[in-house]
């Protein structure tokens, strides 16, 4: 024993890993029999350590490091010949390029998407998020909102009627009401919800969806009602967007806006689908009237408010270039599934 | 309403430049809609909103755009040569209701000819989309254009006993209006009446028995105040909506009645050589006194968020006819009568601010007390639901709430039905004449379409509203139904969907309302194959749910060519989400040991499960359904059902002799319980 017995392993080692070649079985076969953690041969090498003269055991043990550092590097390096060979051959190699196994995805419907969209942006603003009925009565839907018994606003909303004399809300805004009856001021809400209107057509639909807001509070003034909606379309749209309030007419709020963006789809330089104006309409607001205020028992001489409302099948339209409303409520999936 | 621009400028004590014209009145509430260039000039679409009826005429919006414009308003003139015997000796006019005509003036002009109106009248009232007819009729539609004033023009002739009578309609009474349809009219409608008939239908139409014809030699022209929800009530209750109806249910200024009748008998005699009798008739029993309405600048200030300038706010209600007489900063004004919209202060508030332009106030944000937003009502519900359905991957879809009765009517007899039918008085259409009780024959229509369309599988959701009524209340209610049609999986594995795929979404979605469902059995009701069908209790024994395979009968009826698993929940059993308490997690690994039984199809799962739970010993973790079998190597009628029993101590490992002892004993129970084979 000594340090041929040392060489003879290294050129057996040699030339087995060799005979191995890249069959991944066999250079694990070699590694066992030479670096194996109970009878390889390295193992039996440094037992034999022990039986040499001392003054032996310096030249054999560094001779047998050097032979322990080559099977470990040599046997790494056919380990990873022996994977790359089978990486590029085997049978087991996967088809990366295969499908998943698909995941069912849900999809919200549009309109639901954008108003989550705005009421996450009026909640971060304070707003709290109401309620009420689809099916209403003349007073919460028209005579509380300023919009007395045949009166000539009342061809502005079409209106569905049901049995008893009730009806279908033509907008949220009878949660106005109903909001400022049971609480008291500061308000701040927002109200979205379905909504009905008796008509039919490329641009209207006798079913849409809306959201309401409604601020009362001492001191609100018109300057607050600008800031708040500039502030709300800047976030739904782009903080590039243009803003514009036009005077209009709304029987509940007095003055009253109507309120316009610059179209996104020119950025305002005027198209098919601004009607070459470069504004599009999206939003109604004003003051509240001071005769709503009397209806539902708030002080018109101490409170003073805003309220708006938006069309959220209309921003859906807008957002994801729908082009014709009644799309929306079909009731095809493939509608919604394009926007998961 | 359509402007002729040209027309417009006329008004204008200076021309302004269009563009600006265009963006001026814009911004101070008459939105500019279309600008059509004709002949010379334009025409324009001009949104006037229902409360300004007074500038939905060449004067009126002329009015504003002068102080729009920062420019004068010409003052309206016409010259007019009476002769003759005097129009009192021709006809005779009284007002037997005065809350419904305030003021009835007449003009007589003798000895009109019948001819065309000239190129310039025709061609304005052609650009304001009126047909020319003749001179007389033409000449009273150019002043409705210029001045607002509805007029009509009678054959004198024709009025028997040459008298005029303001009067209600008598129940029944009939009237061929101008356009040749015969009308029944009710006594809340008000009629101008010669001594035998009614020859006109107030503030709507004229009517053809004293129409001016080819013959007509002397005219009648009324020019009138109607109140305007009577005006209103008839033509809606009739169906009609004319230029006159229109302008009167907004409001008229009853002070032009005069004046416009001048004008337009001065038109026809001009025109046609006829001659104006001397005297205008003018019945005006009820005058109104103008209203005087107190501003203070300040105040106006606090109320836009603007410091305003007194002078400025006194230049621009003096430039609307507001009379505005100013002490320092508070300012009295006079409403004029075309106003109608104008009753107090407020209203003054929003003159102000418009004409100095909403751009010219700052915004600047609230500052409120900000308490964090909350999600109040039923919206976190609907919510969860929603979220609970797309994450299970449900694609949502909205249909119309109103359906046909057919469809509607599916519900009635079955558990889900939440009462009678709620009908729409007015609906659009017949496939759209009920509120709905159910969503799946919404959910249905998007399924086919969808399958039609080659879509493989659907899955699909709808949450919204249900309607009823029950003892004359109307009610209404959250649900959300669900279907699923053709496949489910992936290339690897593609399966047919079945009750139990639609058992299990229900499941996941209930479970992430959450929605504790108690039982589930056989049922549901019409809208489900018999057998095939399942209904769903909650905790209180309730039906809140039904799930199954839509009824063969059904699926025909709704063109559908492969089978439709649906199921339709009550939101309203839904729970509040709770605060989850947390569970030490297990420190000894769980045993599980099957058992598989055979027995007869007719043994619910259910039970047997019910029975190996009260069966099992402590320390069963849980029970699970690992494999069902049935068909060959089993007689007919029989099932083996292959139960998992996890078996897992709290405080060491158990052995699997324990175990073995545990499973012994089930099996001598459940053979014992329920009969049941080993297999």
């Amino acid at each position: 024993m000594g340090a041929d017995r040392i060489d003879e392993v290294r050129r057996a080692f040699v030339r087995d890993l060799e005979a191995a070649g890249t069959d991944p079985d066999a250079v694990e076969r070699v590694r066992v029999a030479y670096a194996g953690r109970r009878s390889g041969q390295l193992l039996e090498l440094t037992g034999a350590l022990r039986e040499l003269p001392a003054e032996a055991r310096r030249d054999y043990g560094r001779a047998l490091n050097e032979l322990k550092g080559l099977v470990e590097e040599r046997l790494e390096a056919a380990r990873e010949a022996a994977q790359a060979a089978r990486a590029s051959t085997g049978a087991d190699v996967l088809d990366v390029t295969l499908p998943g196994a698909a995941v069912p995805r849900g999809a919200e419907h549009p309109v639901h998407l954008v108003r989550r969209r705005i009421e996450s942006i009026f909640l971060r603003m304070g707003y709290s998020v109401e309620d009420g009925p689809e099916v209403e009565d003349d007073w919460h839907n028209f005579e509380a909102l300023n919009i007395p018994p045949d009166h000539a606003a009342r061809d502005d909303q079409d209106t569905f009627y049901l049995p008893g004399g009730y009806l279908l809300r033509t907008h949220t805004s009878p949660v106005q009401a109903r909001v400022m009856r049971r609480g008291s001021p500061p308000i701040r809400i927002i109200v979205p919800g379905r909504v009905y209107r008796r008509d039919s057509d490329l641009r209207h639909s006798p079913m849409f969806h809306q959201i309401e807001g409604l601020v009362v509070d001492e001191g609100i003034t018109f300057g607050h009602l600008k800031a708040t909606l500039e502030t709300f379309l800047r976030a739904l749209f782009s903080d590039r967007v243009g803003v514009r309030f036009r005077p209009s007419y709304f029987p509940f709020t007095e003055p009253s806006a109507e309120v316009d963006i610059t179209c996104i789809f020119c950025q305002g330089a005027g198209c098919g689908m601004c009607s070459r104006s470069g504004w599009i309409e999206i939003l109604g607001s004003g003051m509240v009237d001071p005769r709503v205020f009397e209806k539902v028992g708030i002080d018109p001489d101490r409170y003073t408010g805003f309220a708006f409302g938006i069309g959220l099948d209309r921003v859906a339209l807008l957002r994801h270039g729908i082009p014709d409303l009644r799309l929306m409520f079909t009731g095809d999936p493939r509608l919604a599934r394009q926007f998961a | 309403m359509r402007f002729d621009l040209g027309w417009l400028n006329e008004q204008l004590d200076g021309e302004p430049e269009p563009d600006l014209l265009a963006e001026r009145l814009t911004a101070c509430g008459f939105n500019v809609e279309v600008r059509e260039p004709v002949a010379g000039t334009e025409v324009w679409d001009v949104d006037v909103t229902t409360n300004r009826p007074d500038a939905m005429n060449h004067r009126g919006l002329a009015r504003e755009a002068a102080v729009a414009c920062g420019i004068g308003l010409r003052s309206h003139a016409f010259e007019m040569v009476e002769a003759g015997d005097p129009a009192s000796t021709s006809v005779a006019v009284a007002v037997d209701d005065p809350e419904r005509c305030s003021r009835y003036v007449a003009r007589v002009v003798r000895g009109v000819r019948m001819v065309q109106s000239p190129q310039w009248l025709r061609a304005r009232l052609e650009r304001c989309g009126v047909r020319p007819i003749n001179a007389v009729v033409d000449a009273t539609n150019l002043v409705l254009l210029e001045l607002g004033q509805p007029l009509h023009a009678f054959d004198l002739d024709l009025l028997a006993g040459r008298r005029i009578i303001v009067r209600r309609a008598r129940p029944g009474e009939r009237l061929v209006t101008l356009d040749g349809v015969e009308r029944t009219l009710t006594d809340d409608m008000l009629v101008i009446a010669d001594g035998e008939r009614a020859v006109g239908l107030a503030g709507v139409m004229g009517g053809a028995n004293t129409e001016i014809s080819e013959r007509t030699v002397d005219v009648v022209l009324e020019s009138a105040h109607f109140e305007a929800s009577g005006v209103r009530r008839t033509a809606r209750a009739l169906g009609m909506h004319t230029e006159a109806s229109h302008r009167f249910e907004r409001g008229a200024d009853p002070e032009m009645a005069a004046w416009a009748c001048d004008a337009a008998a001065a038109l026809i005699a001009r025109l046609t050589g006829a001659r104006v009798a001397p005297e205008r008739i003018d019945v005006h029993p009820r005058p109104r006194a103008a209203a005087q309405i107190e501003l203070s600048v300040p105040a106006l200030g606090r109320f836009a968020g603007l410091d305003y300038e007194p002078a400025e706010v006194a230049w621009i209600l003096d430039g609307l006819g507001f009379a505005p007489d100013a002490a320092g900063d508070r300012i009295t004004c006079t409403v004029p009568s075309w106003r109608v919209d104008v009753e107090r202060t407020a209203d003054l508030y929003e003159e102000v601010i418009r004409h100095v332009g909403y751009d010219a106030v700052p915004a600047v944000l609230p500052v409120l007390p900000t308490p964090p937003g909350e999600r109040c009502g039923g919206w976190g519900l609907v919510d969860r639901a929603r979220d609970a359905a797309v994450c299970v991957g449900l694609v949502e879809v909205v249909t119309y709430a109103f359906i046909d009765e057919a469809s509607d009517a599916l519900v009635t007899g079955s558990a889900m039905e939440p009462g009678d039918p709620l009908p729409l008085v007015n609906p659009l259409a017949r496939t759209q004449s009920t509120m709905r009780r159910s969503l799946l024959p919404g959910l249905l229509g998007g399924v086919r379409e969808a399958l039609n369309q080659g879509e493989s599988g659907v899955a699909v959701f709808e949450e919204g509203r249900i309607f009823w009524q029950r003892d004359d209340r109307p009610g209404e209610a959250e649900r959300l139904a669900i279907a699923l049609a053709g496949v489910h999986g992936s290339w690897q594995r593609v399966e047919p969907v079945g009750f139990a795929s639609l058992k299990g979404v229900v499941e996941a979605v209930c479970g992430g309302i959450p929605m504790p469902l108690a039982e589930w059995r056989r049922g549901g009701g019409p809208w489900l194959e018999p057998g095939q069908g399942a209904e769903i209790l909650s905790a209180d024994g309730r039906v809140v749910g039904i799930a199954g395979r839509l009824a063969d009968g059904l699926q025909q009826l709704w063109g559908l060519r492969q089978p439709v698993w649906v199921a339709e929940l009550d939101l309203r059993a839904a729970a509040q989400p709770g605060v989850t308490s947390y569970q030490p997690l297990p420190r000894f690994p769980a045993v599980s040991a099957d058992v598989t039984v055979e027995h007869d199809r007719a043994l619910a799962f259910s039970e047997l499960e019910r029975t190996a739970r009260e069966a099992a010993a402590e320390l069963v973790e849980r029970l699970e359904l690992t494999a069902r079998f049935e068909g060959e190597g089993l007689p007919a009628g029989r099932v083996r059902t292959t139960l998992r029993i996890v078996y897992r101590h709290p405080d060491r490992s158990l052995t699997q002799d324990e175990v073995n002892t545990m499973q012994a004993a089930l099996r001598q129970q459940l053979a014992e319980r329920l009969g049941v084979d080993f297999a």
